[in-house]
């Protein structure tokens, strides 16, 4: 049995202007020991995707509209809150994009560490503080014993990355879903932060989502790729096969906009950009999402009027479109920017 | 960041955006529209519109009553009586179709009198809270504005100004004025109470003052009063103009008080306050005469915080989608 | 922290001293003489006398520096118009009374408005928010004057309680007055609370700790409460003033001998020394209760003890 199988989730907000669709169908499978990464820009509802795993998004304006996500078999979707809290924390856990903000300024770290531990276990302070400063020996922070009476405006944005990654990790979570865990973060401290997440994956026996909007990041970091666009996934497969052979039009620009510092077949001149925008997710397309920005997409195609279906191009790889890479005769054209 | 001179002075000159927002001199028509944003966020928000409505009402009820009441013929207003002149007979009467507020000890009419009353009231409460803002602003953009040592100085007097109790404080200034009457009510309540404006103006100017775009006037050679006038000034509008209908409340509280403690305006010149005093007197017999003009004040106090509130919301750049 | 509290009180000393100082010019400009506004005229060489005995005579510094002295030795010197009587001893007699009226509206004030806030915070846009935030928005609107006088005439005589109409002695005296006064601070209490609760609410911190799976009381008492309540004790600070100033109109309506009364009749008196010995004394007062806010303050959020360091 997967350990995560997330089938057909909506998530809606009910806004003053109208229903966000934020999430409209996203459907994936994350086995044990396995790292996924969803990608996809701003909007596209890959954080509230995560959120609505946790049961976490906004219930007044939000609310999971359809769909089921089951862990361990068990439909998340359908606990009470009380039940949800038990789950979270202990059995899955996640991490934030911006480690200011996501402590409590006026709580000790110690405290913020101590109160999960012990809430999920019931075990003493003296305990628990033990605990808390195996933790914060184990994402690298010096002098941990001494550091757990200090508030958080003393630690730096990477150890208070850590810290949050020590929270996370106190209960032995199956699995942790990390929202932008480097967004915040120096390109330098991006790195140990990865390679931190990546260690205690393995001493820990974590599954992981990660994600991101960086591609860069996923390609380290994931075992499989989703890539999502304005509330739907429209990719997914292994991080080797999707940068080799991306067959979604989208992934396709996406990675044609990175910079290539140097590698075959580089390319020279000006980075591609995707003309357009994403659509308004409150009256979102019928069809293609990703039609007027889609560079293969003609008038007469049957994606400018129905929804492309969700097809496994090739094993372990499916794709939603009406023109992947692999059934287009004609090259490739550069897209002006 | 290459800008011609031209460009910053033509932006600078459409600047006034709202409280906070970073400086993005835009062009004119871009900025009209964050103020007409603001507006549409004002209107949507159902009790700021109705309390702005009100409030209106009532300062029209204040300055036209007494004056309508000529034509009609049936009911005579205040001013055409002689206020000395008393009607004993119809001294205490509850709401009727002549009186509709009833009249009060003198047998003057109380729906005139509340008017007049309000007149008072208001007067008092707009000069004061205009007042506050002229020292509020002035102190607060000076501090902020010169920093470093002055600031702090300014800052630690002003501190010791908050120690000095609100009443008292202007009570002791009427005592050195000499006489009560609206213009000194008006300098003593603002005196004890343009503390608060200036911190908040301080602010603004200390959180502007590093901005990008004062950053290119002073690049281009404006001078600092210029900076001051057109770029720092305009932007702290929108906190300025909450912070006038937050002070309204507290300068016509402040007036009404000391009017109930017995140092008010002396009639016939009787603000709201003065007549709640009046009519303590005789409470048992006529509620009426105390409970008619403070429910005047609490209207005006209820509606300004509404009006305040709804306004920090409209413009409140957090809650913006810009 | 201890530097900390230290400097915080090391500051208010300055700043005690300006209060008089700016009391002491303010009561030099008010014109008239106590000796001569009495009914009786005083004869001019007992005039001379007296104004020798109390130095009146003598310069403006003088008389501000043995002033400032003996304030600081607890000596308010006399009240140029109750002859017999010192400032301190009006003060002794007067004083508790007020202290009390004002200490219990606050605690009123705050233990029903905090609440309150909390309440209509964690329910919010629901009736029971709507109806908790118009309740305080007409209390905090509608002048104390009318709260008193309504009360004492639905309470005290039209239903007939159990309630005095005025008076300062048994506790059941006490309910009115209190209440009247700290109706206004509890509403605004109510709303402050209510709105700091729902900013601190968005915070990403609380969800975090809501993605640790801890209880909700939990969050809502330890994470969310501790963080919201510091604007709340900052504002408690100058609301203490208003205490001050409003409880003047309460002890009036309620005949409470407190030191109100005795303040206004004081200033048209031209009785220096009362006025000036119980505006410095309550400028102390609210000059000590911004400092222990400020204190309390650094307690709440350990982020400004290290930054004024």
């Amino acid at each position: 049995m997967a350990l995560l199988e997330v089938r057909d989730l909506q998530t809606h907000f009910f806004t003053r202007e109208g229903v966000v669709k934020a999430v409209d169908g996203v459907s994936f499978t994350l086995e044990k020991g396995k790292t996924l990464g969803i990608v996809g820009e701003s909007g596209c509802g890959k954080s509230v995707t995560a959120l609505s795993i946790m049961g976490l998004i906004p219930k007044p304006p939000a609310k999971i509209v359809g769909g089921e996500v089951l862990f361990e078999g068990r439909d998340l979707t359908k606990l009470s809150e009380r039940q949800l809290e038990d789950v979270r924390g202990k059995e899955i856990a996640m991490i934030f994009q911006d480690p200011m903000t996501s402590l409590n300024p006026t709580l000790k770290i110690g405290t913020q560490i101590t109160e999960v531990i012990r809430r999920h276990y019931g075990v003493g302070k003296d305990e628990a503080r033990k605990r808390a400063v195996g933790l914060l020996d184990e994402v690298h922070i010096p002098n941990a014993a001494g550091r757990l009476d200090d508030y958080p405006h003393r630690f730096s944005g990477g150890m208070r990355q850590r810290v949050m990654i020590a929270i996370a990790l106190s209960c032995n979570p199956k699995l942790l879903i990390a929202d932008e865990p480097t967004t915040a973060l120096d390109v330098t401290v991006q790195a140990q932060v990865l390679d931190l997440l990546d260690e205690l994956r393995h001493s820990h026996d974590m599954s992981m989502i990660i994600i991101t909007h960086d591609m860069g990041v996923v390609a380290e970091a994931a075992d499989d790729i989703i890539v999502m666009y304005a509330g739907q996934f429209v990719e997914q497969a292994t991080t080797l096969d999707l940068f080799d052979h991306p067959e979604h039009p989208y992934t396709e620009a996406l990675l044609g906009a990175l910079p290539q510092i140097e590698g075959e077949g580089i390319r020279e001149g000006r980075l591609t950009a995707i003309p357009g925008r994403p659509p308004d997710l409150i009256d979102p397309p019928v069809a293609c999402r990703f039609g007027p920005r889609c560079p293969y997409a003609n008038r007469k195609d049957s994606c400018t009027t129905t929804m492309p279906e969700l097809r496994e191009i090739r094993p372990g790889h499916l794709v939603r479109s009406a023109h992947p890479t692999s059934e287009r005769a004609e090259v490739r054209e550069e897209v002006p920017v | 960041m290459a800008v011609s001179p031209k460009d910053t002075r033509v932006r600078a000159a459409t600047l006034a955006g709202p409280v906070g927002q970073a400086g993005t001199a835009g062009e004119a028509l871009r900025q009209a529209s964050l103020w007409r944003d603001a507006w549409y966020r004002y209107v949507r928000n159902k009790g700021a519109v109705i309390a702005g409505v009100v409030f209106v009402l009532l300062v029209l009820y204040c300055y036209l009553i007494p004056g309508f009441w000529k034509i009609p013929g049936i009911w005579t207003s205040l001013a055409d009586i002689d206020p000395y002149a008393v009607e004993f007979a119809d001294a205490r009467q509850g709401m009727s179709l002549a009186h509709p507020l009833g009249t009060d000890r003198f047998g003057r009419d109380m729906l005139a009198r509340t008017a007049l009353g309000g007149q008072v009231s208001i007067q008092i409460g707009f000069a004061a809270t205009l007042v506050i803002l002229v020292i509020g602003i002035a102190y607060g953009s000076i501090s902020g504005f010169v920093g470093g040592m002055v600031d702090n100085a300014m800052m630690r007097f002003l501190d010791a100004l908050y120690g000095l109790p609100y009443l008292p404080f202007a009570i002791i200034t009427l005592a050195i004025i000499g006489t009560i009457n609206i213009w000194t009510m008006t300098i003593a309540l603002s005196i004890a109470s343009w503390f608060t404006t200036a911190r908040i103006v301080r602010g603004q100017i200390i959180s502007l003052k590093e901005n990008d775009y004062v950053r290119a006037a002073k690049a281009v050679g404006a001078r600092w009063h210029r900076i001051l006038l057109r770029h720092l000034l305009p932007n702290t509008l929108g906190v300025l103009i909450i912070a006038v209908f937050l002070e309204l409340p507290g300068v016509v509280l402040g007036e009404a008080f000391l009017s109930f403690i017995g140092l008010g305006i002396s009639p016939p010149e009787a603000s709201w306050g003065a007549m709640a005093q009046d009519g303590r007197a005789v409470y048992r017999v006529q509620p009426l005469l105390i409970v008619i003009p403070s429910v005047a004040i609490a209207m005006l106090v209820l509606c300004a915080n509404f009006i305040a509130d709804g306004m920090r919301d409209a413009l409140d750049p957090r809650t913006r989608e810009t | 922290m201890t530097k900390f509290v230290v400097r915080r009180i090391f500051w208010t000393i300055p700043v005690i001293l300006l209060v008089i100082l700016l009391t002491f010019v303010m009561m030099r400009q008010i014109e008239g003489n106590p000796f001569r506004t009495g009914e009786r005229a005083v004869p001019e060489s007992i005039q001379a006398n007296l104004e020798r005995k109390y130095g009146l005579n003598d310069p403006a510094y003088v008389q501000y520096f043995n002033y400032v002295k003996g304030v600081f030795t607890f000596d308010l010197g006399p009240s140029l118009v109750l002859r017999q009587r010192d400032v301190n001893d009006i003060v002794k007699e007067h004083f508790p009374e007020s202290a009390e009226l004002g200490g219990l509206a606050f605690l009123f004030a705050m233990a029903f408005g905090i609440p309150l806030g909390m309440i209509a915070a964690l329910k919010a846009n629901t009736p029971i928010d709507y109806s908790a935030m118009f309740f305080s928005n007409i209390g905090f609107a509608v002048p104390s004057f009318l709260v008193a006088t309504l009360a004492i005439y639905y309470f005290a005589l039209t239903w007939d309680v159990g309630v005095p109409t005025s008076g300062w002695t048994t506790w059941q005296s006490k309910i009115l007055p209190v209440v009247s006064l700290g109706l206004g601070p509890m509403a605004y209490f109510a709303r402050l609370t209510r709105g700091t609760m729902l900013e601190t609410m968005q915070a990403d911190y609380i969800r975090t700790a809501r993605a640790k799976g801890l209880r909700w009381r939990r969050i809502v008492f330890t994470h969310t409460l501790r963080n919201s309540l510091i604007p709340v004790v900052t504002a408690a600070g100058p609301l203490l003033g208003f205490l001050i100033t409003g409880s003047f109109v309460i002890e009036q309506i309620f005949a409470i001998p407190g030191i109100g009364r005795y303040f206004v009749s004081a200033v048209t008196g031209r009785d220096y020394s009362v006025v000036m010995g119980l505006t410095v004394l309550l400028s102390v007062i609210v000059i000590l209760a911004n400092m222990v806010v400020d204190i309390l303050y650094g307690v709440l959020d350990p982020r400004t003890r290290d930054a004024r360091a």
